[in-house]
């Protein structure tokens, strides 16, 4: 079908414009019918032959354009039936009913009232149908009753997985991705170029052009090749004005293609998986703490007074990412001295109303001791914390160890190499920072570090 | 009519008894040219009046409600910055692009197959030859990176595994003023905002008492001048601007009261300054007037932040030692480099370092080693120091100029001199700290340091790059002037994602 010409095709788009004029024209013929049995409006019964002509001149006009776009072959062939028969039925009813009423097919004048009541109706049926299945074609079949009051949905349901290693490549990545970005355009009903992208079948027939993929090779498959193009492009998919694929979306569309051999059941653990794969996985099934990192929970909002009485307090408040009401709090250094050390409690306990929102801490040089920290557990996102310069020792510091943080500052505090063993317990520890404490390098090295574990900053 | 527009209005009683005096020609003004005068004025003046709506009123409004302008974009890895701007260009070939097969080219002229028909500047384009002239200096690597640093930089060799070489840097300008404008601005002509100016406008402050954005300059500069557009403020808000310390012994002049006053009615002063301001304001609806108030509220609390963050006196011995000597010596790259320190841990956001001389035409090995030598420890000492304070975190430091040199010698080479000329097509330059990977080198270039064979930086590149680093989108913090949005990236960079930790 693809040597129709692209004249035909230019006509054919026409034809959703086109097949309004006769939607219009009909139904007002219907209306002026059935006012006219009114005597009030009998005049108005004048009209409905001229309805009926233009409903019909334009609804023959409809059908050939919409012959032309059929051509296409986009559309799902079964449904395209449907549409067209009812579209020529409805065409060649309209013309009867225009021959009855304007007398050329001689009934008794009974019969004739009746005859052009329920031709006219039958319009109005047929009109809606084809009108119905018209659509489907265009929108998807699902387009009218997606939103249908407690219509529920059949989503196909995808158990929840422990292990990245458990995940079925095609249906918790790639599939996810195809939904997003391509099935509104390649589905059963609506096949842009002849291709769906629903399920194993309708992927592994391709379209018009020939084979949507190559199994092992990304670089050659159209799929990739298509939405690696130039943005401006003709061929570049998505089309313009939908939603391009990230970066992410693609790798994990070759690393199917390539790593997976296109296979609709390998496992994620089952092939060969490279690092940044595993990491967009990750992000994407929300999994380990490679996921956690950078991942924003959801928190409720602040209230506007607390930030301000914070702020009047001496705190620095910044939102980390606007909207996200995560946050990054710092007492600056020296605002609490020996002389106003009994207002840190207060500060303290006012901060305490944020606690879950509080991400990153700075509390440096601000007579803190051991017993301040116990309140600090409380904040349980915490992920940089400052506690430099303050009097805090061994004991202040095993409280912090259920706090999942990555980087923590002790400089200039009371620890020793007992605090050693706390930083350890802490997973997700990146960085700690022990300038200007007891501990030395040797106490560290003791410790016959792995790789895993946190960097120990020591200074000059 | 809008006459209540331009009408003096205030509670104040002084005031109010001027206002009354201005009534009869106030209502002439109005009947007559007044109604012009206003139209034509609101033809002339609507940028300043809806940019005062959209953008500078926030300065009023900040920090703890949210950001006017949905900042950040993602989570920011970095909250402040120091650019350790190396300006004139300095040669790529000496520091840290160690290129050995060069020594087999000594004096051989550039094949072609190298410059491929690159326009030369004026100094070096009449030369009948281009001898290429490998580095007479010895270089090692260093580190567990096994980074290649030249003998000039023993220092910062100490350092490599925090660093991260970007070796592809690419300029679209050969000469200074316009390179070191573009990378200062994002365009090669003047009048674009800086980048410390943007990052002032999209985040807003961290300490109230202290400007965002401070420029610094090493004293004695000799060689390219430096000029204010590089910290210039473009068509932000006023305040928005870099404000540049003063080498030597006092950064800001005039902190202390002249004698016979003893400050006690400033603040009143102030006050009433304001008013008269803020009446200004109304009539007119000038940011500009605000940004003078802002800024005159600032130079008050300057009065006293000021002496504080610039008074090194309470750091120890070791410390002196560890930036060098000249850090004693206020104004030097080394002093300077103190101060930003001191800066930084105070909640500046934005530090620019600048130092001059680094344009080696002639006599480029003697240049460069006395360059080194002036910056070489104090750079890395500031990196240790921020290290071991824990501020290397959030802190992003940049190093670099704002170009390279040539790999062939302008002038006569000899077995121990040459010069080189301006190179806009590959440098290198090194940036550490928060969010970018440590000990790691990006990009690379040929065997003549000339052209950039794998993963090039342009400037646009390297900007989108640190914005990413402070949560912004480069493409999503824009400013709207002359009916057209600007963005510091313009229509062009992307993010070296590879850099990225």
């Amino acid at each position: 079908m693809s040597d129709t010409s692209d004249f035909v095709l230019f006509l054919g788009r026409f034809h959703p414009l086109v097949v309004h004029l006769p939607i219009g024209f009909l139904f007002f013929a219907f209306l002026l019918e059935v006012l006219g049995r009114k005597k009030k409006y009998e005049a108005l019964t004048n009209a409905v032959p001229l309805a009926l002509l233009s409903g019909f001149a334009s609804a023959f006009i409809a059908c050939v354009l919409g012959y032309m776009l059929s051509m296409s072959g986009d559309y799902d062939e079964g449904m395209l039936d449907i549409h067209f028969w009812f579209g020529v039925a409805t065409t060649i009813i309209v013309l009867i009913a225009w021959l009855i009423r304007i007398g050329k097919i001689k009934l008794k004048k009974k019969l004739k009232i009746k005859a052009n009541i329920s031709a006219i109706t039958l319009i109005v049926i047929l009109l809606s149908i084809t009108g119905h299945y018209g659509g489907n074609l265009t929108h998807g079949s699902d387009y009218l009753t997606k939103y249908l009051p407690f219509n529920k949905k059949e989503e196909k349901v995808l158990i929840p997985i422990e292990k990245l290693e458990d995940a079925v490549v095609f249906d918790y990545l790639v599939a996810p991705v195809l939904d997003a970005k391509c099935t509104s355009c390649h589905n059963e009903s609506k096949k842009k170029g002849g291709l769906a992208l629903i399920d194993s079948l309708s992927i592994m027939k391709g379209g018009k052009g020939g084979a949507a993929l190559i199994a092992g090779n990304a670089a050659k498959s159209e799929m990739i090749k298509r939405v690696l193009l130039d943005p401006h492009h003709d061929d570049f998919m998505p089309p313009e004005g939908k939603t391009p694929l990230t970066e992410e979306e693609i790798d994990v569309l070759k690393y199917w293609i390539n790593g997976a051999s296109a296979d609709f059941s390998s496992k994620v653990g089952d092939v060969e998986t490279p690092e940044n794969i595993s990491k967009i996985a990750s992000e994407m099934l929300g999994l380990g703490h490679s996921a956690g990192k950078g991942k924003i929970p959801n928190l409720t909002e602040v209230d506007d007074s607390i930030l301000k009485e914070l702020m009047t307090e001496g705190f620095r408040v910044s939102e980390l990412v606007f909207d996200s009401n995560i946050y990054s709090i710092e007492l600056p250094a020296k605002t609490i001295t020996a002389e106003n050390s009994s207002e840190l409690n207060k500060k303290l306990e006012l901060l305490s109303k944020i606690k879950d929102n509080v991400f990153w801490l700075y509390l440096e040089d601000n007579q803190l001791t051991d017993a301040h920290l116990n309140g600090v557990t409380q904040f349980k996102n915490l992920k940089k914390l400052k506690l430099n310069k303050n009097s805090i020792s061994d004991a202040g510091v095993s409280q912090i160890s259920s706090l999942e943080l990555e980087s923590l500052n002790l400089y200039g505090t009371n620890v020793t190499k007992e605090s050693l063993k706390t930083f350890l317990k802490i997973p997700t520890l990146k960085k700690v920072y022990i300038w200007g404490t007891s501990i030395s390098k040797k106490d560290i090295d003791s410790l016959n570090l792995e790789n895993e574990s946190p960097e120990f900053i020591l200074g000059i | 009519m809008c006459d209540h527009h331009d009408r003096l209005k205030s509670n104040n009683k002084d005031l109010q008894s001027v206002e009354k005096q201005l009534d009869r020609r106030h209502f002439l003004k109005k009947t007559s040219l007044g109604i012009g005068a206003l139209a034509l004025g609101s033809l002339l003046n609507t940028e300043k009046t809806w940019a005062s709506i959209g953008n500078s009123d926030n300065a009023s409004v900040n920090a703890f409600t949210r950001n006017k302008l949905g900042l950040p974009h993602h989570l920011p890895k970095a909250k402040r910055i120091i650019y350790l701007f190396q300006s004139g260009g300095p040669s790529q070939l000496d520091l840290f692009d160690y290129k050995p097969k060069l020594v087999d080219m000594f004096g051989k002229d550039l094949p072609e197959s190298v410059m491929q028909g690159q326009r030369l500047t004026g100094m070096s384009g009449s030369q009948s030859t281009l001898p290429v002239a490998p580095s007479i200096f010895n270089f090692k690597q260093y580190g567990e990176s096994r980074a290649w640093v030249s003998e000039l930089m023993p220092y910062t060799a100490e350092v490599v595994d925090d660093l991260c070489f970007m070796k592809g840097m690419q300029t679209d300008q050969i000469n200074h003023t316009p390179a070191i404008t573009f990378f200062q601005t994002g365009h090669q002509l003047p009048g674009r905002p800086s980048i410390g100016s943007w990052l002032s406008y999209g985040l807003g402050s961290d300490n109230e008492n202290l400007p965002t954005f401070i420029t610094l300059v090493s004293k004695n500069g000799k060689g390219q001048p430096l000029k204010a557009s590089l910290w210039g403020n473009g068509f932000l808000p006023t305040e928005h601007q870099g404000v540049q310390f003063r080498s030597g012994k006092d950064p800001v002049l005039y902190l202390n009261n002249p004698d016979n006053y003893d400050g006690a009615d400033r603040k009143r002063m102030l006050e009433y300054l304001g008013d008269l301001n803020s009446i200004q304001h109304d009539a007119y609806g000038d940011p500009e007037i605000q940004a003078r108030m802002s800024q005159y509220e600032m130079a008050f609390r300057m009065q006293t932040s000021i002496p504080e963050v610039t008074d090194t006196s309470d750091e120890p011995e070791h410390i002196f030692n560890l930036y060098g000597k000249d850090s004693r010596d206020p104004g030097t790259y080394a002093a300077n480099c103190l101060m930003a320190r001191k800066l930084l841990e105070k909640g500046v956001k934005f530090v620019q370092l600048y130092h001059q001389g680094w344009d080696q035409h002639i006599g480029c090995p003697n240049g460069v080693k006395f360059k080194a030598k002036q910056t070489d420890q104090a750079t890395a000492a500031l990196i240790k120091d921020l290290k071991q304070r824990g501020m290397l975190d959030d802190t992003l430091v940049v190093w670099g100029g704002e170009f390279g040199r040539t790999v062939y010698s302008q002038g006569q080479l000899t077995k121990t001199n040459y010069g080189r000329d301006h190179h806009p097509k590959a440098f290198t330059m090194w940036m550490a700290g928060a969010g970018v990977k440590p000990g790691f080198t990006y990009g690379e270039t040929d065997d003549f340091s000339y052209n950039v064979v794998k993963d090039p930086l342009h400037v646009h590149d390297f900007h989108a790059t640190l914005l990413h680093l402070f949560g912004i989108d480069h493409e999503r913090l824009t400013f709207k002037h002359q009916g057209r949005r600007f963005r510091l990236t313009d229509v062009h960079g992307h993010v070296a994602k590879d850099i990225l930790t």
